[in-house]
């Protein structure tokens, strides 16, 4: 039979208790090191591919600011809204008879019934010294009541 | 020693211990792609503005992304591009992979005269809807 040659033993005397204790049992090491690295791993990547989504907005495909409303490809907007800029801050026109500020009509429509606001279309113009940030907010309140956007 | 010994002899043949090789690896791969990313989101110097919902990336084929930076500046894929090009450039590409994601990459502080441009001529190339790359809010 092959094999290794019986380990010859060591006098008792001789012998370390604690020592032998110690090599019982697998080596755990290597395992604690692939353990923690591929922790660190799906940290990083979670940090890095999960901080970011995305909004889908649907876009015009008639550009003619004059010809939108006669030209537009989607299913006429339930909802509109134009967005601009008075005395520094953001105000939207097309909810309620005057316009209103922008957290205002936030507020408005994440108040909204789901099943009313559930299909509606809302369209989104904007001036051009409206911040990005504030039209995606608007997005972000009809995003929430499973509204459709449309982005003029 | 011997238990830490590269080469291990023990069995019926030597053995290589991959296990250190493979931790190394790990960490590399960690972190370039940390290194990486944080080099892209400065070269692009792009602040993306936050919402409370959003769709989270899909593994479907890689989109195509249009970056605005708040000066107005546009991209595609990383790659700078002259506004007057921009439309040409988009067009061809949508008309080669049409089923490929657009994704716009716009700064939160951008103003919209900067951004609806782009989103012009995305519709005038025929592109029916757009990602907006939002991060989330905590």
């Amino acid at each position: 039979m092959i094999g290794h040659p019986p380990k010859r033993s060591r006098p008792l005397a001789r012998r370390n208790v604690l020592a032998c204790s110690s090599r019982f049992g697998p080596n755990m090491t290597p395992m604690v090191d692939v353990t923690l690295v591929i922790l660190i791993f799906f940290m990083a990547s979670a940090s890095i591919a999960g901080h970011e989504w995305f909004l889908r907005a649907h876009l015009p495909e008639v550009q003619d600011p004059d010809l939108v409303s006669s030209g537009f490809s989607l299913p006429t907007p339930m909802l509109s809204a134009e967005l601009f800029v008075r005395d520094g801050a953001v105000f939207v026109r097309g909810f309620g008879d005057e316009a209103r500020p922008i957290d205002t009509v936030i507020e408005q429509i994440r108040n909204m019934d789901a099943e009313v606001a559930d299909g509606l279309i809302l369209g989104i113009r904007a001036g051009d010294d409206v911040p990005y940030s504030a039209v995606v907010s608007l997005h972000d309140a009809a995003a929430s009541r499973e509204m459709q956007v449309a982005i003029r | 020693m011997r238990n830490r010994s590269i080469i291990s002899v023990e069995g019926s043949g030597a053995r290589i211990n991959v296990t250190p090789m493979i931790d190394v690896v790990m960490v590399l791969i960690v972190f370039y792609l940390l290194v990486g990313q944080l080099a892209i989101d400065r070269k692009a110097s792009i602040v993306l503005p936050s919402s409370m919902i959003g769709i989270d990336e899909t593994q479907e084929e890689d989109p195509i992304i249009v970056g605005v930076t708040a000066e107005g500046l546009i991209s595609i894929n990383g790659n700078a591009i002259a506004a007057e090009r921009f439309a040409g450039e988009i067009e061809g590409m949508h008309a080669r992979a049409p089923e490929t994601p657009i994704r716009v990459r716009a700064h939160r502080d951008a103003p919209f005269g900067a951004v609806r441009p782009v989103m012009r001529r995305l519709g005038d190339a025929g592109v029916k809807q757009v990602e907006l790359v939002t991060e989330r809010k905590r």
